[in-house]
């Protein structure tokens, strides 16, 4: 536990982060107490940052199969501020309008990062989703299929942006399952 | 560059502190959630699919908690404010004019017991000194009560606040289900669980624990595997030759009409524990053993657990010869379950129907009803509902403690056994336990006319209930491999919650609107039965009223009325079809 002390956050921050973001107070707190117990002792949490490991190895991030992908995609330069980790916890909090975390899903579902979905990426998120190592080429081929199919409209065989805004869209579970209540350890 | 002038910046500041407040508002409003950190817990742990089941659990509490509300404020205040003297209003006892003396003859029965036990044997069966508490109808025979300034109508309160309770159970269904639901009502049925969803929102994100990812890898891997099946037996049916589905069809009604025997075996049982029991329990108490008198009580109960524990075993077994696809077997054995369960209370409250308005031989005349055996009927269908509403609560327990926690002893100490190897930990069935509390809820809806503390008793069991089945969960049951998606799981929940308001408004509509009232007890004395307090209550209002509102329900205007709240509601179907194809065309 670093020598940070626990109420650094100045009021006026605090209300500026709550306008900013789609965090409560509390949530904000949550998250200003972990980053504290994560940064080195003495220092300004404003002035610190955390690398992608430290971001990866939190619980909430601990067994998720995109972390490396979240922490890619919510980082600047391969590291964490404080206010990308707040970001990055507000894109995922309950209050977020779907279409923010449409947009960061694309882009954390994007591996290749060349601005679609296409065929490469199914794959791999395929594969993470199942974490087995004996996943057969028929089956990969068979659902990367149907996805497309699904969702592909204009027939070039990869996603853009607007069709996988409205294939989620029509998506029942998407809301439920994109998102991250707690912080904490 | 433009600046924004004095009234702008008024306007911009007060918006942002009106979504300040708002904001505020709502944060705390979510900490008064109860059990909020309960279902977290389980959600993380178990996943969105069980969570569902213990979301739902809590809005079945509030929902009782809101109807026992209305009862409470409707009927209750006045007549406790009146007997404990707290205000100064007095009751109004209307003498019943043109009325056989026979019909208004109420024994209430002090069978002179000294034994201790039949206080228990009345708490667990309404009989005894309970028939007469504020528990039941027979205890509210009061015409009105007067108040300084005015005269509470108790009849018309009392009716109102049946139908307010039924009215609003309905809406606040509705309003829930069409909440979390999207669009998809209006496609078909594979698109609803389409790959796009369980891929790009497959994963729950809200998992921290790796034994539940694990679990969700597997599930995952097992859920698309089955759906990839699925087709490819879809496919095979398609290309059945026209020998083969002349074969399938008629096997699948021969079983059919094994299922409908099944369904008639337990109706018939049903029936006959039921009037077994009536019959029985008009008998001298004191003649009998304290174990056979509970066991003739509680007859129809235990036969109506005994079927809804049986016959899901024989539904599973059937459904395998019918040779359906996976995902349908599935539902269909679902909808027997549910109409099996939901199906055998009816059963229930027609039989004692029929038992309250048979007489063998001129009585019936007299009082439209059997007032020898049923001198107060309305009291004796609630005693049946808070019956059934106890028993219920002691299987729940029963269960939990007998069965699910010396399994789990079993497999944590006797794991070398290969029967317990084979058998294992529970798993939580999520269909089974809905059923359990959909069958609690049916029984509340129809009883809270004839109890009025019925609700208040089903908030507090459902409460018991929800703490003893997440420590049934968190203690002695594993995750599935196999689960329920949280959009499929709400809305089978909210579909079976209505199917069970419908089956309970239909004996409620007999009753109220055919069945003579009791004339010995109950605020309808007066009245034939007890729909007619309304027609009554109108033709006191004004005369133009009156017209207007004969107007409103004849059918020169219900029928039009009705046609166009259809063809909106069809409208908006069409437009929301056009915008999806709409889109479509633009990306092409």
């Amino acid at each position: 536990m670093g020598q940070c002390l626990r109420y650094q956050m100045h009021w006026e921050d605090l209300e500026e982060y709550q306008a900013l973001t789609f965090l409560t107070r509390n949530e904000i707190l949550c998250i200003h107490d972990t980053f504290l117990k994560l940064c080195p002792p003495g220092k300004y949490y404003k002035e610190v940052t955390l690398t992608m490991d430290q971001v990866s190895s939190l619980p909430a991030l601990r067994v998720n199969p995109f972390r490396d992908r979240i922490c890619r995609v919510f980082s600047h330069n391969d590291v964490f501020s404080f206010e990308d980790v707040l970001g990055m916890a507000s894109v995922f909090s309950e209050q977020a309008c779907p279409s923010l975390k449409i947009e960061y899903a694309f882009r954390i579902y994007d591996f290749n990062e060349n601005g679609f979905i296409d065929e490469e990426d199914l794959q791999r998120i395929i594969l993470r989703l199942l974490n087995s190592d004996d996943v057969s080429e028929d089956l990969l081929i068979d659902l990367t299929t149907h996805v497309l199919s699904e969702s592909d409209l204009d027939n070039d065989n990869m996603l853009s942006f607007s069709e996988f805004e409205h294939a989620m869209a029509k998506s029942p579970d998407f809301m439920n399952s994109f998102r991250i209540h707690f912080w904490g350890f | 560059m433009k600046y924004l002038s004095e009234w702008d910046h008024w306007k911009q500041y007060s918006s942002k502190s009106w979504k300040r407040f708002l904001e505020k508002a709502h944060e705390m409003t979510t900490h008064l959630e109860p059990w909020r950190e309960n279902i977290r817990n389980i959600e993380g742990k178990f996943g969105t699919g069980i969570q569902s089941y213990f979301s739902f659990l809590r809005f079945l509490v509030l929902l009782n908690l809101v109807i026992f509300l209305i009862i409470f404020m409707l009927v209750l205040l006045p007549v406790l404010l009146t007997k404990y003297k707290i205000t100064n209003s007095s009751f109004v006892l209307i003498p019943s004019k043109g009325i056989d003396i026979q019909c208004t003859v109420y024994p209430i029965s002090s069978s002179g017991l000294i034994y201790f036990y039949s206080y228990i044997i009345d708490l667990l069966s309404g009989t005894g000194f309970l028939e007469d508490t504020c528990l039941f109808y027979g205890h509210y025979t009061i015409d009105g009560v007067k108040f300084q300034n005015f005269t509470y109508d108790l009849p018309l309160a009392y009716l109102v606040s049946t139908i307010a309770y039924l009215a609003l159970s309905l809406l606040w269904i509705v309003k829930r289900s069409v909440e979390g639901f999207k669009i998809n009502l209006i496609r078909s049925e594979e698109h609803f669980q389409s790959y796009c969803n369980k891929i790009f929102a497959g994963w729950d994100f809200c998992i921290t624990n790796q034994d539940m990812a694990d679990m969700k890898h597997i599930s995952l891997q097992n859920e698309l595997q089955a759906d990839l099946e699925e087709e490819r037996i879809r496919q095979k049916i398609a290309e059945r030759t026209s020998e083969e589905t002349i074969r399938i069809y008629s096997l699948r009604l021969f079983l059919n009409c094994i299922v409908l025997a099944v369904l008639a075996a337990c109706f018939y049982a049903i029936y006959r524990a039921t009037i077994f029991s009536q019959e029985h329990m008009k008998k001298e108490i004191d003649k009998m053993v304290f174990g056979e008198n509970l066991l003739i009580l509680y007859l129809p109960s235990i036969v109506i657990t005994l079927a809804n524990f049986i016959t899901p075993m024989i539904f599973a077994k059937i459904i395998h010869y019918e040779d359906y696809s996976p995902g349908f077997e599935i539902r269909l054995t679902i909808l027997r379950c549910v109409f099996m369960r939901l199906a055998t209370i009816c059963v229930l409250v027609f039989t004692l129907g029929s038992k309250i308005t048979s007489c063998d031989n001129y009585t019936c005349e007299l009082c439209g009803y059997n007032q020898k055996l049923y001198p107060c009927w309305e009291t004796q269908v609630g005693q049946e509902m808070y019956k059934l509403m106890i028993f219920d609560l002691i299987i729940i327990l029963a269960v939990t403690l007998f069965v699910d926690f010396p399994r789990k002893l079993l497999v944590t100490y006797c794991s070398s056994w290969k029967v317990i190897q084979c058998w294992g930990q529970q798993e939580f069935a999520i269909p089974d336990n809905v059923l359990g509390i959909v069958y609690g809820q049916t029984i509340c809806w129809i009883g809270a006319f004839f109890s009025p503390l019925i609700p208040a008793i089903a908030t507090v069991k459902l409460i018991i209930i929800f703490y003893v089945k997440e420590m049934s969960l968190l203690y002695t049951c594993r995750p599935s491999p196999r689960q329920f998606r949280a959009s499929n799981s709400n809305f089978f929940f909210l579909l079976v919650l209505l199917i069970g308001l419908c089956l309970a408004i239909i004996p409620l509509t007999i009753s109220m609107a055919r069945i003579p009232s009791s004339k010995a007890c109950g605020p309808f004395t007066n009245f034939n039965t007890t729909w007619e307090v309304v027609p009554k209550t109108v033709s006191t209002f004004p005369s133009s009223l009156q017209a207007l509102i004969h107007g409103a329900t004849s059918e020169a205007f219900a029928v039009p009325f009705f046609m166009i709240i259809c063809r909106d509601k069809r409208y908006l179907i069409q437009k929301l079809t056009e915008a999806q194809k709409d889109m479509r065309n633009r990306l092409d």
